[in-house]
């Protein structure tokens, strides 16, 4: 044994060990990526069996009366409502993009998406570039449970009409979140008078539901809409309607309620700060709320898609939708703006006993008239 | 105010660049949704017009009058051409007198006509600006016609005016009366017996007459406390043809505040003023003589102005407008010119006006008194 | 203000509001048609050089200085060419009414935007004339 000759680790050895050595770790590593893209793969094997077992339901999640339906049907709506607004006006609308300015609302769509976003410094930002989204999906959930006809439905829950509400009860705290964090004295004032439309409003339009959830006995959007396969109960709950209809133009701040976005007075409530896709979203939500009243609308008082035999149930209901949109449009242009202390006097003075009102006499008949929902054809 | 309230209290700008703030700037002091205080800040809308007229000579001179206020573009620039034809002793031909008088009103109609949409706008229904704008649009075709602009009209001139009535520029102002005697009862409708419009406006901006005198109102917002102030009939302008139609100064009075007027009244008022006007015009187009519409030596005769002062003044849309001119000897230029537009006193009298009113109704207020930031900031 | 009343009211508004949604509209296609002009339009000048006798009279009532006169520039025995800036005219009509020799007039042309601030200083080529660039917008020629 020489002197310094003793080492501690037998390099050699090692060194002759060493592509064993490395075989191991590669295919260590190698069977880690292996179980992970199974593990993957199963989950996609799982999910497109699903899928496969499910393709119906999610064609009408995704293409006809889900997303890209609802998406369409808001475009549209913004066209129709600027085409009205124009003829009402005296104007013509848009015209120069497309056959009758149809093309116009796509370009606007784009040129704000591609507009600089600007947010001011004292606004907080996370917040900002979050809550929009957050409103546009509150927005547009509910929708699934929309009954375009019985076969043409998303989701339908026993409790639906109870879910709809929840989910756009989110809507105004959103809106009262979005004016305080950006910064700036008129979306705080915007976000205040968002949050007063809702507490003004919100109870009669419930109580406006209630009348006829009691005729058909039940809280399903869908169940309500096919108890009036006989009768609309338009005509048993007129005032019912009516105060439905007024308290949902309260919730979607349109012109004789748009007190939080007075754009003559608070520029554009609690919107003010907001910049392109931003603001694109907060726009389209609007209408999607809109949209989802007039549904709402036709589906609890002008018997979902029963009514013309003439036409396909979907048809049916897409044309009473039409026509409840188009009078909601013309309500908005036909009044001035109320204050917002007016706004909660009007709906707690007028709408609220009015609602209850025909609630209880439909209570009434229901109880000491037994027969009289035999005799009408509803159920309840 | 006691100190906490104070603590509270936040400052809003309101203006210049928002929608509905006719390009001023007004500091609001707002507690909650209440306004405790009001700034106004004239300015924004500076021209130096005054410095400008003692520049142009008297054939001039009405054209910056007539761009202070565009909306009333003959009511405007008269009283500079009132004022050179007081200083220069100058005869205006009978003709020029009625068609000076007829065209007048027919600017008023048209600027109230303005106001009113604009009105319309600032309570939140959009329809109600561009319907009472249609029926401008059959005014200033009318204007077009006569004189060939719709708005920058430059129609009198010192001892006359520069353009005579044709046929078709006749048919055309009666079309437009038609027009607005026809749409009139729609607007009735839409606007003094929509309830949402009562509810906006009835009771909201009160003041007394003693109050609006005190500011220095005049025209249709302190007509509208009832008290019969026009100068069409306190001062008879012998160059106008007031006097040759029957007519009554149009006054409102409030029921509930006898003496008072809040922004409804002001809005009836403002009816009545188009009604009387249309009715003036209706009278006075039949009754046009005929002759020359000025005197063939004026122009030579405005061309230098002897040494005087004059004091023109004309019942305006929105109240009193005057002019004081100067003038140096054998003078091209004035020596001196001053304007006074009735809008300033509107403007600032918002600061007791204001005070205790809401945030929303602040642009009622300031609306229903009929602003025009030319008139306060020349 | 009973209840009913009021009920009346809303539905006298919502009445006129509707039978607007059936009426035409007011306003016109503009680049595709174009509203009508009276004979007194005041619009861009034209200069009749023929006429002009180079007195400067017109310059003299501008009151906005939109007016050069070049007594230099003869075409015919004592004109002048005018040099009009229209990005200072104010169309108000007094060099119009100041020429007494039919040398200057107002046409009904109002549309005179133009790419640059230089375009809109016409010098006496353009003056002397109406005739202009075609405009052309989205494959189709205006003008």
């Amino acid at each position: 044994m020489g002197v310094g000759t003793i080492l501690q680790i037998d390099i050699v050895g090692w060194l002759s060990g060493l592509p064993s050595w490395i075989y191991l770790v590669i295919s260590g590593l190698f069977s880690l990526v292996w179980a992970f893209f199974n593990w993957i793969w199963s989950i996609v094997v799982w999910f497109w069996a699903l899928a496969i077992s499910q393709i119906w339901w999610l064609f009408k999640a995704i293409v006809f009366p889900g997303l890209v339906f609802i998406l369409f049907s808001i475009i549209f709506s913004v066209w129709f409502t600027r085409k009205v607004w124009g003829r009402v006006q005296a104007r013509r609308g848009p015209f120069h993009l497309g056959k009758y300015g149809g093309l116009q609302v796509f370009a606007d769509a784009i040129k704000l998406i591609g507009k600089e976003i600007v947010i001011p410094d004292k606004a907080k930002r996370w917040m900002y570039r979050i809550l929009p989204s957050l409103l546009l999906i509150a927005v547009l959930v509910p929708f699934a449970f929309i009954p375009w006809s019985n076969e043409w439905y998303i989701a339908d829950l026993s409790v639906s009409l109870i879910v709809t509400f929840a989910f756009l009860t989110v809507v105004p705290v959103v809106s009262l979140l979005s004016g305080w964090i950006s910064g700036s004295k008129y979306t705080l004032i915007g976000g205040f008078r968002a949050a007063n439309n809702q507490f003004a409003a919100e109870i009669p339009l419930i109580i406006s539901s209630v009348g006829p959830a009691m005729l058909a006995g039940s809280l399903s959007i869908m169940g309500i809409s096919q108890a009036q396969s006989s009768l609309w109960y338009f005509l048993l709950l007129p005032v019912n309607c009516v105060t439905f209809m007024v308290s949902a133009t309260v919730i979607t701040a349109l012109v004789p309620f748009d007190a939080p976005v007075a754009d003559s007075e608070i520029l554009f409530g609690w919107r003010t700060e907001f910049s392109g896709i931003y603001f694109t979203m907060t726009y389209f939500a609007e209408f999607a709320k809109q949209l989802l009243f007039s549904g709402l609308i036709v589906a609890l008082f002008f018997g979902g898609s029963y009514g013309f035999a003439f036409m396909p149930p979907v048809l049916n209901f897409i044309f009473k939708f039409l026509i409840v949109l188009f009078f909601m449009i013309l309500v908005t242009s036909s009044f001035y703006r109320m204050r917002q202390d007016q706004v909660t006097h009007f709906c707690w003075k007028y709408l609220l006993p009015l609602s209850l009102l025909n609630v209880v006499i439909a209570m009434f008949a229901i109880v000491y008239v037994p027969g009289l929902a035999q005799l009408l054809g509803i159920g309840g | 105010m006691c100190p906490e309230i104070v603590d509270e209290a936040a400052q809003v700008w309101f203006g210049p660049q928002h929608v509905s703030a006719h390009g001023w700037a007004t500091k609001l002091t707002i507690v909650g949704d209440y306004i405790v205080e009001c700034d106004p800040n004239a300015g924004y809308f500076h021209r130096s017009a005054e410095k400008c007229l003692e520049f142009r000579n008297f054939q001039q001179g009405a054209l910056i009058m007539e761009r202070l206020c565009m909306l009333e573009a003959f009511l405007a620039e008269y009283p500079y051409v009132k004022a050179v034809e007081q200083i220069a002793q100058l005869d205006v031909p009978e003709r020029a007198r009625v068609m000076r008088t007829i065209m007048m009103e027919a600017s008023r109609i048209h600027s109230l006509q303005f106001w009113w949409g604009q009105f319309g706008a600032e309570l939140g229904l959009f329809a109600m600006t561009l319907w009472p704008w249609v029926d401008r649009e059959y005014f200033l075709d009318a204007f077009e016609e006569l004189t060939g602009s719709r708005h920058a009209v430059s129609y009198s001139a010192p001892g006359g005016v520069k353009y005579d009535f044709n046929e078709k520029s006749i048919k055309m102002l009666e079309r437009a009366l038609d027009r607005l005697e026809d749409r009139l009862p729609k607007f009735r409708d839409m606007i003094l017996r929509s309830p949402t419009f009562k509810l906006r406006t009835k009771k909201i901006g009160l003041f007394d007459a003693a109050q609006g005198l005190k500011w220095g109102l005049s025209g249709p917002n302190i007509k509208a406390c009832g008290i019969p102030m026009d100068l069409r009939k306190d001062d008879p302008d012998p160059n106008l043809a007031y006097e040759m139609c029957d007519w009554e100064v149009p006054v409102t009075t409030n029921e509930d505040h006898p003496g008072q007027c809040d922004a409804y009244d002001r809005m009836s008022q403002r009816f009545k003023e188009i009604e009387t006007s249309a009715s003036i015009i209706r009278q006075l187009l039949p009754q046009v003589p005929e002759g020359p519409i000025i005197d063939p030596k004026a122009r030579a005769k405005a061309n230098r102005l002897p040494e005087g002062e004059a004091y023109g003044r004309v019942e305006g849309t929105r109240g009193v407008t005057t002019l004081f001119l100067k003038t140096a000897d054998k003078a091209q230029t004035p020596y001196r010119a001053k304007i006074r537009g009735p809008c300033f006193a509107s403007y600032y009298s918002l600061k007791h006006l204001v005070p205790g009113s809401t945030f929303a109704d602040f642009v009622v207020i300031f609306g229903s008194l009929d602003p025009y930031p030319g008139w306060w900031d020349r | 203000m009973g209840f009913f009343s009021t009920l009346g009211d809303i539905f006298r508004v919502l009445r006129h509001t509707f039978r607007q949604t059936m009426t035409r509209p007011f306003t016109y296609f503009y680049p595709f048609e174009d509203r009508y002009y009276p004979d007194t339009t005041r619009g861009r000048h034209i200069h009749i050089r023929k006429n002009c006798t180079a007195c400067a009279q017109c310059v003299k009532a501008c009151p906005t200085i939109a007016i050069r006169i070049d007594k230099q520039d003869r075409m015919y025995e004592k004109d002048a060419a005018l040099h009009f800036d229209y990005t200072r005219c104010i169309f108000c009509g007094l060099c119009v009414q100041a020429c007494k020799f039919n040398a200057l007039f107002h046409t009904k042309i109002v549309d005179l935007s133009e790419e640059t601030r230089e375009d809109l200083q016409y010098g006496p080529d353009r003056m002397g004339t109406l005739e202009r660039k075609p405009l052309k917008w989205r494959g189709r020629t205006f003008r």
